[in-house]
């Protein structure tokens, strides 16, 4: 083994102890004794954390899967008015994190909120309070989360539907089959392992998800583990709580990767496909498929974006109150610092894994990916105990100065904590471009004289440049929305849109958190127009 | 004691852990030569080739190229120095450049080091691309992909060059041609060349020599009329196709006789006793139609190949045998006629197994 050891096998190595590290920490944890706090959680609210988690989830995984998959049978295969707008504005809801959307519905149904201003305007002063319904609690909690995630869902479904099934419906027709008969015993059963990756998605999303849960006060293992350590200031608790969280994020990633692997084939089937015509709907058929797509649309992007931007015209002191530039400067430093750096470890694993073709590398690869299924949480809370650790154990031991402050609440130990949790975004975004490099391209550069190193750089690097820029933008996507590791691990008076929003939502201050939240959505939406063409998979042949 | 140009000596040829060839042994004499391999797909052709490029390693024998030690179990000289081109079968044109700059990449190679044999203008028009130079690899078909990248390995003028499997996606109206001007510049460049195929009449025509690889051996390697005359095992007269083997008794010198075609003549290239049981090799061209003749065979079936019809014959003892007649000929046999055959028989070189 140690006669392979090269730069591939060491930045793979490094990656995967960095993934591993959480994992570790969480499963050691979960032995040392915790507070009194345990006690009398373990009797009263550890039953609830479960609960809830359960609850919430199976509720997003209906709602996700209903909206995603009916929306992408109606644009995939029919064409009505605006089909072609709804097809890539559907992912437009990607740029509303679950916490912002559960502001807009607290704004919008609250007592004395939007719903209730608009009523006043139209029908003048009255008691409509009682009349407007409340989605707060857990039923808030599932449809942010539910309006914010089922992009995940609509846009493996749609490809699945493009790329394999577009031949069933004639298949279907020539059998007789009616659309609806074509659809169930069809098109969904050959898309199944499409979908169940993005509903597996947006199980690890809704399992992981703080900010729209916390904003909620619903007690779920993620906002258990966060509160524990937070509030009780027990992080052997957190641990523990984290254990039993990754139990069931290891089953969803399991089931995701098992039908992942699937999914994949239909993708890449060569030949077989065709891409046909759509079909026309009219009359009643075409207003419903438009009205069903408005509506969704209309909730999940369009009704939190103008509710941000109804409260930040309508309270434009906050505007000011606010240090745009200085929060649009530390978004940028982080973006840029973070995809630095997980470029370059993708890439050198990437092509390590590409000319080495060794087991155990891609063994190292695999597991390194696997940091996107760790809550973030999770990540931030084993980071500090595994950083307070190494301190206590082995820092001090040796007579060094105390740690500590290098990696915690540091834009250090914030990039690291990144590069564990995106590093599979830009590992795999990166291995999709090189899947697109025949491994021959590279023997025929070697056979003209090119080195592994200037095939690297005259060859890989002008061919991934739009791979390389997809994962940025991607990168950038993640970091502007991600909340909980830069809540926990950020330096003191360091804030993101993120953080802003959130704090201020946590002070009772919703007008105050509208401003953060109308950049960050403009922002990550300018962010998903740029890439909507990756996403939605049309650059591929 | 002059050196060969390409000396391999006992290599096992191995991809993925597996060996696909074991323990070949052959040699191009002369710098300019030509080899064609030729044996079913998925033997281990292009193993060889991959090997000779240094893309895989060896772990028993060697490869020496001009005298040079390129590969052995202690040594291996990467790719990017040995100087070898090697166009594959698959299209490995650089996928985010031109057709241009892809061919034109071959021409840095050596810039400089070597003087120019022939340049980009003529390899153009020889492989007649000059309307896809400005063209990316995904925008044009398999066969001019095949002839830019062929245009590429030639630009480089290598040391030696390995072709694999160089027209097997150019449209056969334009193979033959592409073929003549292949081995003309070839002749002209004085450059070394192996070409992988799986078909026997590219390899007679390009090759100086050919090496028939069958089930994980070299089991001939010779000039490429010996191989069709003279094939020296029944696996390579099997897999050639080119005839088929009937049982006869050795009845003498010059002669042998089956039950069915009666005495049949000619040089023996190999002694056996008289009164020993062979295989005979019976290839089309050794009989000749006759309708006089009272050795009469049943047509089963006819084929035509434009200048000429094989015929396959039926015997009393249910042997199937081809005879190869010209198309000019002015009567046609239906299947179920009779089909006369000259006698005596007599063939120029007896071959037997």
């Amino acid at each position: 083994m140690f006669k392979n050891l090269n730069i591939w096998y060491i930045s793979s190595l490094l990656v995967s102890i960095g993934v591993l590290i959480p994992i570790i920490t969480v499963f050691f944890s979960f032995f040392e004794s915790t507070s009194d706090y345990y006690e009398i959680l373990k009797n009263t609210f550890l039953l609830e954390y479960i609960f809830n988690s359960g609850v919430l989830l199976i509720s997003v995984l209906i709602l996700t899967f209903l909206i995603g998959t009916i929306s992408a049978y109606l644009v995939s295969f029919y064409k009505f008015p605006f089909s072609d707008f709804f097809k890539w504005g559907l992912i437009l809801s990607f740029a509303v994190p679950p916490y912002i959307y559960a502001y807009s519905l607290t704004a919008f149904f609250e007592n004395y909120g939007t719903a209730f201003t608009i009523l006043t305007n139209l029908f003048g002063e009255g008691e409509y309070n009682k009349d407007i319904p409340k989605f707060d609690g857990l039923l808030g909690a599932i449809l942010s989360l539910s309006f914010s995630l089922f992009a995940y869902v609509y846009i493996l479904s749609r490809a699945s539907f493009l790329y394999q099934s577009q031949n069933l419906i004639e298949l279907g027709r020539s059998l007789g089959f009616s659309k609806f008969k074509s659809l169930y015993t069809l098109i969904l059963p050959a898309a199944r392992p499409a979908i169940v990756a993005g509903l597996s998605l947006v199980a690890m999303e809704t399992l992981a998800e703080f900010g729209a849960v916390d904003f909620f006060s619903i007690n779920t293992l993620t906002t258990g583990i966060y509160n524990s350590w937070i509030a009780f200031d027990d992080l052997a608790f957190s641990n523990r709580l984290s254990f039993f969280l990754l139990l069931f994020i290891f089953a969803l990633f399991i089931i995701e990767n098992l039908s992942r692997k699937r999914a994949k084939y239909h993708f890449n089937s060569k030949g077989g496909f065709k891409q046909k015509e759509k079909i026309n709907l009219s009359g009643k058929k075409s207003f419903l498929a438009f009205m069903f797509c408005s509506i969704i649309f209309f909730l999940s992007f369009l009704f939190p974006l103008s509710q941000m931007l109804y409260w930040t015209i309508k309270f434009p002191e906050n505007l000011f109150d606010i240090d745009i530039i200085t929060l649009t400067l530390n978004t940028i430093y982080l973006v840029i610092l973070s995809s630095f750096v997980l470029i370059i470890f993708s890439l050198v694993s990437n092509y390590g894994n590409r000319v080495s073709k060794n087991k155990i590398l891609n063994i190292l690869s695999t597991l390194s990916i696997s940091g996107y299924a760790i809550p973030g949480v999770i990540l931030a809370v084993a980071f500090i105990t595994f950083v307070a650790w190494f301190d206590e154990n082995i820092v001090k031991t040796l007579g060094f100065l105390s740690i500590k402050k290098v990696f915690i609440g540091s834009i250090l130990g914030l990039v690291l904590v990144y590069f564990v949790r995106f590093y599979s975004l830009a590992f795999n975004g990166i291995k999709s471009g090189y899947e697109k490099i025949n491994i021959s391209v590279d023997e025929s550069s070697y056979l003209l004289g090119y080195s592994k190193q200037k095939t690297f750089m005259n060859i890989h690097i002008p061919f991934l440049r739009n791979s390389l820029l997809f994962v940025v933008i991607l990168i950038s996507l993640e970091i502007i929305r991600e909340l909980p590791i830069t809540l926990i691990l950020r330096p003191f008076n360091f804030e993101t849109f993120a953080t802003t929003a959130y704090i201020s939502a946590s002070e009772d201050l919703l007008e105050a958190a509208a401003v953060p939240s109308l950049f960050l959505i403009l922002i990550a939406t300018i962010f998903i127009m740029l890439t909507s063409k990756y996403i939605l998979r049309e650059n591929e042949k | 004691m002059k050196n060969n140009y390409l000396e391999i000596k006992n290599v096992d040829f191995i991809i993925g852990g597996k060996t696909k060839v074991k323990n070949v042994s052959f040699t191009i004499e002369n710098e300019g030569e030509t080899l064609c391999i030729l044996g079913p797909s998925g033997i281990g052709k292009t193993t060889i080739l991959r090997t000779i490029a240094g893309l895989e390693k060896v772990n028993k024998g060697s490869i020496k190229l001009n005298g040079k030690l390129l590969s052995s179990k202690e040594k291996n000289v990467e790719p990017e120095d040995r100087n070898i081109s090697l166009a594959f079968q698959d299209n490995s044109l650089f996928p985010h450049y031109t057709v241009k700059k892809n061919i034109s990449l071959g021409a840095e190679r050596n810039k400089g080091k070597k003087k120019q044999k022939i340049n980009f203008k003529e390899i153009i028009k020889l492989f007649n691309i000059s309307k896809i130079l400005n063209k990316y690899p995904h925008e044009i078909s398999a066969g001019e992909a095949q002839r830019a990248s062929l245009a590429r390995s030639l630009l480089t003028q290598p040391d030696l060059l390995l072709l694999d499997e160089p027209l097997s996606n150019v449209d056969q109206s334009f193979k033959e041609e592409i073929q003549v001007r292949l081995k003309k510049i070839l002749s002209k460049l004085k450059i070394t060349t192996i070409i992988v195929t799986h078909d026997s009449y590219e390899a007679f025509y390009l090759g100086n020599k050919c090496a028939i690889i069958l089930d994980g051996q070299l089991k001939q390697f010779d000039d490429p009329y010996n191989v069709y005359h003279f094939p020296n095992s029944v696996e390579v007269v099997n897999f050639l196709n080119r005839g088929i083997l009937i049982p006869a008794k050795v009845t003498g010198e010059n002669s042998l006789e089956n039950k069915d075609l009666g005495i049949i003549k000619g040089n023996f290239i190999k002694h056996y006793p008289k009164g020993s049981n062979v295989q005979l090799l019976l290839q089309p061209e050794d009989l000749e139609h006759d309708d006089k003749s009272n050795l009469k065979l049943e047509v089963v079936d006819r084929k035509f190949r434009g200048t000429n019809f094989i015929y396959t014959l039926k015997t009393g003892s249910d042997l199937l045998i081809p005879v190869f007649v010209h198309s000019h000929h002015v009567h046609q046999h239906e299947v179920d006629e009779k089909f006369g055959i000259k006698r005596p028989i007599n063939i120029d070189h007896i071959v037997c197994f």
